[in-house]
């Protein structure tokens, strides 16, 4: 599985996409029961979930750091930021690797999740705000709501849901 | 080397002696008749007319050419320094920097206007008015207004070739007068091209009487002075010589009258003036690499000189290379790699039963571990530049304030990361301003609590179990506690009728906005400043405490790590995870088992001495299970000493920081990750600040 969906955002191509341009594709991923997406321009790698440093005295959002190639990476559990509660690791779990500007930098940070899905296009038309309520998710973290033909899904915006600011202020967040 | 790496030498260099001449005249303020340092000011000035000339930039060769000019009498003893005459040759210096940025282009939108000039001609004039009142030198003055700066943009190009015949009576030395010398004195308003020797006049050497002078000379000048200048030059020989004297823009004519008033006769007159005009071409031809062979002799001279003189003055001029900081960095990170690597291919051979490949292992981690000592030295710059530049600041701000205030620098050749000085720079300076600003009280309020008017502030840099301290104190009238917990109760910072400790008031003074000042003055008293030197020395992983005495005087003591790179660090377990602990904060480990560590609180009784001790396991909230066995590390933080509880001991290990990045940044407790041998990444504990955060917590929990 985690192979196939690597190889597709390598190649950039498949039957999925079909004529869709880059910025309309998303990575899809499972996180406890609900569809969630991502950019692809976001996207550095997937990772299998290996071996994560747990930081102490940090929040539960964070699950660690891990070493990508020499370089330390921390790795976010955003279902538990989410409220969704924490991810059980499983055989299936990876970490998505995700570039994040904070100011003018660029910062690399891993996103635990319990399954990849695919790469897919999806066309601005089918793309609706998130809904204020209803969904479990606090909209703010959302840029919206794809809909596909099976199901909703839970498009993240990078900015919010993975804002440094927000998530490196730990007594504020340890407050929530 | 193409021109703009010239000009980037150029600059380099500029920067450079415009420190020193900062230097040499704070120097000079305090010991005036430290002639050394007259001499090193003049050279450097010299130095800087002379480089720019190759440049052309004209504007700050006609400036630092009057400057020059001045700093000459000075060195001939003729003017007396005193501060006024620094504090103008300071304006001096500070005009050359604006020239440099002008000229150079180094600074955006710097051009020369009639405001820069003006400002150069009325430093000018400032110091035209010390150096003219004590001396009898008119030709200094007149040449220095003749070229007058700024309203020329070349003064130099209108400078001409005069022609100046000499002719000295017999008599001259019975006089008492020496020829040379008033030669030697043409010199100060212009420049000799040529001076030929007449000798004509001397006849038979053989039966000459010594006493008499028969000798004349044809000198050309170069110039801007007018003729009452140079006349003014030979005033006590009118009546001892002949003198004429040939304008740049002569006649014919003048010439003609020159060669028939000569006492050689036309004829020869004409031989000689054509000998004398031969030998300034040939000057010419051989101007060029007799000025090369000058610079390098006088090069040579002076540092040899300067390396004699300066032993003594603890400022030995070395030699140097210049190197991007960047290439650097990237060695360093190299390195850096390589001694993680090594430290893997170590470990893998110490699996091995295999004593050859364990000890060339060895052997190479040894050499990898030499290797990083050297490349982190390169990295090592002493703070005394650093701190000999807050002399400026602390002179001018307190003369602005009406304050006495003298700067003692010690540990000035203490080395640091050069990244760390270059970051410590600016906090530093926030203090300093607020030390000359708050803490210095006026000279007479000193005096009337007994003290001497001279305030001291002292900058000192010292080495401290793993870190590098920096200390800025001084003897002022220390932080009024109430005066602050009264402003923090206004802006709502405390809370009305809790008790404050003073760390917990000197806190107060290190947030955003927060200022006792009565009146802002335009040093300090914004209430910007600290809170800024707190976030730039957190960010190096450093700590500010502060010690103070009311009338007494208050001290800032920055505390900060070694390097940002590197560090040899103790490797402990807790849990599952893995901590290193900085090697110079470990004094001793000491295995026990939890019953050892049970009952009487968190104090271990070692060998007499009671050691407060942190739970690592309970204080990361490890939950993972374990066999009980517990060792602890014993370690000093600036004047403490505490115990970590830690559930193994690993051993030494070297550690290249990786930075945990934005991300970790309000983390207290944890300085950085490192990755070990096995891939693993460890925490890099900050042992003063995770002891505080534990203190904290107690003190919290006590409270409830």
């Amino acid at each position: 599985m985690l192979d196939n969906v690597t190889n597709t955002v390598a190649r950039g191509d498949s039957t999925t996409l079909g004529q869709i341009k880059a910025e309309d594709q998303y990575l899809t991923f499972r996180m406890h029961d609900e569809i969630f997406g991502i950019a692809i321009l976001r996207v550095r790698e997937i990772i299998e979930y290996g071996k994560v440093t747990r930081v102490p005295m940090t929040p539960a959002y964070i699950k660690g750091v891990i070493n990508l190639r020499g370089q330390v990476v921390p790795v976010i559990d955003l279902a538990y930021r989410f409220g969704l509660g924490s991810l059980n690791i499983c055989d299936t779990s990876c970490i998505v690797i995700v570039e994040v500007q904070d100011g003018n930098e660029k910062i690399i940070l891993g996103v635990v999740v319990d399954e990849v899905k695919e790469v897919r296009g999806m066309a601005l038309k089918n793309i609706e705000a998130a809904p204020d309520f209803g969904a479990r998710i606090n909209p703010v973290y959302l840029s919206g709501v794809g809909k596909t033909k099976e199901r909703f899904i839970l498009l993240l915006d990078p900015a919010s849901s993975l804002n440094i600011e927000e998530l490196s202020d730990f007594a504020a967040m340890a407050e929530k | 080397m193409n021109l703009d790496s010239l000009k980037e030498t150029f600059l380099l260099e500029c920067e450079e002696l415009l420190e020193n001449m900062e230097k040499y005249l704070l120097t000079l303020e305090k010991t005036p008749d430290d002639s050394e340092s007259v001499h090193a000011l003049f050279r450097a000035v010299h130095t800087i007319k002379g480089s720019a000339g190759m440049f052309g930039y004209q504007n700050i060769v006609s400036f630092t050419h009057h400057v020059e000019t001045m700093l000459d009498s000075l060195r001939q003893g003729k003017v007396a320094i005193n501060s006024d005459i620094i504090a103008a040759l300071l304006s001096a210096h500070d005009h050359i920097n604006l020239l440099v940025d002008i000229d150079t282009g180094r600074k955006e939108g710097a051009v020369m206007n009639e405001k820069v000039a003006a400002l150069g001609e009325d430093i000018l004039q400032r110091l035209r008015g010390y150096f003219t009142k004590d001396t009898n030198t008119p030709s200094i003055r007149d040449s220095g207004q003749v070229v007058a700066v700024g309203k020329t943009s070349t003064p130099s190009n209108t400078a001409g070739i005069w022609h100046i015949s000499l002719r000295f009576k017999p008599e001259v030395l019975k006089d008492g007068l020496d020829p040379y010398s008033f030669i030697l004195y043409l010199k100060k308003i212009g420049e000799l091209l040529s001076v030929y020797t007449v000798t004509d006049g001397l006849g038979d050497l053989n039966n000459t009487d010594p006493e008499l002078f028969n000798l004349g000379f044809e000198i050309e000048l170069q110039s801007a002075a007018c003729r009452e200048d140079i006349l003014s030059v030979f005033e006590f020989l009118e009546s001892d010589a002949d003198i004429h004297i040939i304008a740049p823009d002569a006649t014919e004519a003048e010439w003609n009258s020159l060669y028939r008033n000569l006492p050689e006769g036309e004829a020869r007159a004409r031989q000689i003036i054509a000998a004398a005009a031969a030998q300034s071409r040939k000057r010419e031809i051989l101007a060029a690499d007799f000025r090369q062979v000058v610079s390098t002799v006088r090069e040579k001279d002076s540092s040899v000189a300067e390396n004699n003189r300066t032993a003594a003055k603890e400022e030995a001029v070395k030699k140097y290379i210049r190197i991007e900081a960047q290439k650097l960095d990237h060695l360093i990170n190299l390195v850096g790699e390589l001694v993680i690597n090594a430290a893997t291919v170590k470990q893998l051979a110490e699996r091995r039963d295999d004593s050859d490949l364990q000890e060339a292992a060895s052997a190479m981690s040894r050499l990898i571990e030499e290797l990083r000592d050297n490349v982190m030295n390169v990295r090592m710059v002493q703070i005394g530049e650093t701190f000999r530049r807050f002399e400026r600041t602390v002179r001018d701000f307190s003369r602005e304030l009406g304050k006495e205030i003298t700067l003692e620098i010690e540990g000035g050749d203490t080395e640091l990361d050069k990244n760390l000085i270059e970051n410590i720079t600016d906090p530093l300076m926030h203090l300093v301003r607020n030390a000359v600003d708050h803490g210095i009280e006026m000279p007479a309020e000193r005096e009337a609590t007994g003290k001497p008017r001279q305030a001291t502030i002292r900058l000192n840099a010292y080495h401290d179990t793993g870190s590098i301290v920096i200390e800025v104190s001084d003897d002022g009238r220390g932080l009024n506690r109430e005066k602050i917990l009264a402003k923090a109760l206004e802006k709502g910072m405390a809370q009305p009728g809790h008790a404050y400790s003073d760390n917990e008031i000197f806190q107060f003074i290190l947030e955003p906005g927060f200022s006792t000042a009565d009146k802002v003055t335009n040093i300090s008293g914004r209430g910007v400043g600290m809170d800024v030197v707190r976030k730039n020395i957190e960010n190096m992983r450093g700590t500010v405490e502060m010690e103070t005495k009311t009338g007494k005087g208050t001290t800032f003591r920055i505390r900060l790590p070694l390097t940002l790179a590197i560090i040899d660090g103790f490797l402990v377990s807790v849990g599952e995870n893995f901590y290193v602990i900085p090697l110079d904060m470990v004094i001793e480990c000491v295995e026990l088992s939890e019953e050892e560590l049970a009952g009487g609180g968190d104090f271990l009784n070692l060998r007499g001495e009671v050691l407060p001790f942190l739970r690592l396991r309970e204080f990361f909230q490890e939950n993972t299970e374990d066999d009980g066995k517990r060792s602890v590390i014993v370690v000093n933080y600036g004047r403490h000493k505490a115990g970590l509880v830690v559930d193994s001991l690993l051993g030494e290990s070297q550690t290249v920081i990786k930075p945990l990045g934005r991300l970790f940044d309000k983390l207290a407790g944890i300085s950085g990750a490192t990755i070990l041998g096995s891939g693993d990444v460890a925490m890099i504990l900050d042992v003063p600040r995770l002891i505080e955060k534990a203190i904290a917590k107690q003190e919290a929990s006590h409270v409830r």
